[in-house]
């Protein structure tokens, strides 16, 4: 067990007083938090964002919801026939979906799930609210986080 | 003290002849305790300075995982476990993934093994970062908290950047990582590898985490106060550590060279060139310098396993919809606090019939009533800070 502890009286001393002397004049690490901001990285799992166009209504998602934060409804709707005299087709629509984020423990299984691409990870995180009923994001919110979904990053060499 | 004693005081002021005898006051400590990592409570009787007896009371914070696991599916569990430790989140996932593997006879590809380790020593180094600067806050000194915890986020920083999650990645997938965290339309076509510059911020920030190592060796360990604090105090001998079932850094600093790094194979550690540090008395002291050694450890594994990480695909071929055949199996694992093992009972099902988690902390924990007997109430949180639990851990 070989420890760096010098002996001699005053080095430790003046060693922890080089440290103080170089962190002196390093730059503060810490950021002004509301003043500024640090930018999360692009995977950063903050707040997801829906495209309503992409959802199914295939109810997968709600499904593999570890916590059952997901709620989904929906109903078919007749289309006209793309050819005349064809048979009227069935499209389901999504009258709503909420993400109660009060519940949602951002495990990302939704996202990782969703078949149609309908669900994104935005890096948002400023959503905090003062009632925890309003933590529910309902699809127009969702839709809105949508602009905020960055690229993603470029990947190391494989 | 008698009603007769306090009489006899009462009337003679000058000179109290009687012996006095005083009775065990019992303290509380807790639940609600700043040094106590958590919600703690102990109930020690003690006498004068002396503790005579410790009830650690604990489950405060139980969470009941392992019921929970029952009714979920395997993907859903991994969101689960990260959070039963989650100053080390990313090591708890881990050992779950690879008995779920062991029953479903998949290998995970080299790449995404070496994937694990990575993260897995990351996630030793920032649990240790934080015994390393919050043992000292807990003894009075709060300058090695700032230059340890600076090093920290840039560890947590980089497990961010690959899995999308400081402490809880959800980054293990049943076959190999695949990262839940996507970004920008058509992101499953998108291959969610390691991000441009991981490797090389890795191996900056580990120079750096190695050199706050030196830094807190040289303020910490050769401090006269903390000496006077830890050297000698809470001396777990090797015989009682064995017989609580310590593991992990306490167990070592106790002497006895046991790392399951070393004798299981849950991730390819038998490649890397890596000593174990062991104590040689088992006091706060010992405890204190293993964990300081660990991360100079962790720090070479990473290096090399950056310096070699292989290519290849991420995830093994898994059918879609994961079914584990009927069976069971015990996967252990060192994890920063100690040996975390999940014994896995499967039914065949989508999910486990029975998910038995068994936790480092709560078995270093144990040891506590033992170890306090006879100590000073002063030395409490010493001891208490030394052994390095996590509530979570214990209460699961």
């Amino acid at each position: 067990m070989a420890l760096r502890v010098s002996k001699v009286p005053g080095i430790g001393l003046m060693k922890g007083m080089w440290l103080t002397l170089r962190t002196l004049f390093k730059r503060p690490v810490t950021i002004n938090y509301p003043k500024e901001k640090e930018i999360p990285v692009p995977r950063a799992r903050g707040v997801i964002a829906l495209d309503t166009e992409a959802c199914t209504v295939c109810m997968l998602c709600a499904r593999e919801c570890p916590d059952w934060c997901i709620y989904i409804e929906g109903h078919k709707e007749l289309q006209p026939p793309s050819k005349p005299g064809g048979r009227p087709r069935s499209r389901a629509t999504l009258d709503r979906f909420d993400i109660d984020y009060a519940l949602c423990m951002y495990c990302g299984i939704c996202v990782e799930v969703c078949p149609f691409d309908a669900l994104f990870w935005s890096p948002e995180y400023e959503y905090s609210e003062g009632s925890i009923s309003a933590m529910l994001h309902d699809k127009e919110r969702l839709t809105d986080w949508l602009a905020t979904v960055p690229a993603p990053p470029p990947l190391e060499k494989n | 003290m008698t009603d007769q004693h306090l009489l006899a005081m009462h009337h003679s002021e000058v000179q109290v002849s009687v012996e006095l005898e005083t009775p065990d006051v019992t303290l509380n400590l807790g639940p609600q305790h700043p040094s106590t990592h958590g919600v703690l409570r102990l109930i020690a009787k003690v006498d004068g300075e002396v503790i005579n007896e410790v009830e650690p009371v604990i489950g405060y914070m139980h969470r009941g995982y392992e019921k929970l696991a029952e009714v979920r599916t395997y993907p859903q569990i991994v969101a689960l476990v990260s959070r039963i430790d989650w100053v080390s989140g990313y090591a708890s996932e881990v050992p779950l993934m690879v008995a779920v593997e062991r029953l479903m006879d998949i290998v995970p590809p080299d790449r995404a093994q070496y994937i694990r380790l990575v993260l897995t020593e990351m996630a030793r180094i920032s649990s240790h970062l934080v015994f390393l600067s919050s043992y000292p806050l807990e003894l009075g000194a709060p300058t090695p908290l700032m230059h340890a915890l600076r090093e920290r986020e840039r560890i947590l920083d980089l497990i961010e950047m690959v899995t999308g999650g400081r402490f809880h990645p959800n980054f293990n997938r049943v076959g190999g990582v695949k990262p839940a965290a996507g970004a920008g339309s058509n992101q499953k076509k998108v291959v969610q590898d390691l991000p441009e510059g991981f490797l090389g911020q890795t191996l900056a920030a580990i120079q750096d985490v190695v050199g706050v190592c030196d830094d807190m060796e040289d303020l910490v360990l050769g401090n006269e106060i903390f000496l006077e604090r830890t050297k000698g105090v809470g001396i777990i001998p090797v015989d009682k550590a064995l017989a609580y079932g310590v593991s992990g850094p306490n167990l070592r600093a106790s002497g006895v060279r046991f790392d399951i790094r070393k004798t299981d194979d849950y991730l390819p550690y038998d490649g890397f060139d890596f000593d174990i540090p062991a104590g040689e008395n088992g006091d706060c002291f010992d405890r204190y310098w293993v964990r300081l050694q660990e991360i100079r450890e962790a720090s070479k594994i990473i290096r090399q396993a950056v310096e070699t990480m292989p290519s290849g695909d991420l995830q093994a071929k898994v059918p879609r919809i994961i079914k584990v055949p009927k069976g069971e199996v015990y996967v252990r694992a060192e994890n920063p606090k100690g040996e975390m093992g999940y014994h896995v009972v499967s039914e065949g099902g989508r999910g486990p019939y029975r998910l038995k988690i068994r936790s480092a902390s709560f078995s270093n924990l144990s040891v506590l009533p033992w170890l306090l007997k006879g100590q000073l109430v002063p030395d409490i949180i010493a001891i208490l800070g030394s052994l390095d639990f996590v509530l979570g851990d214990v209460d699961r």
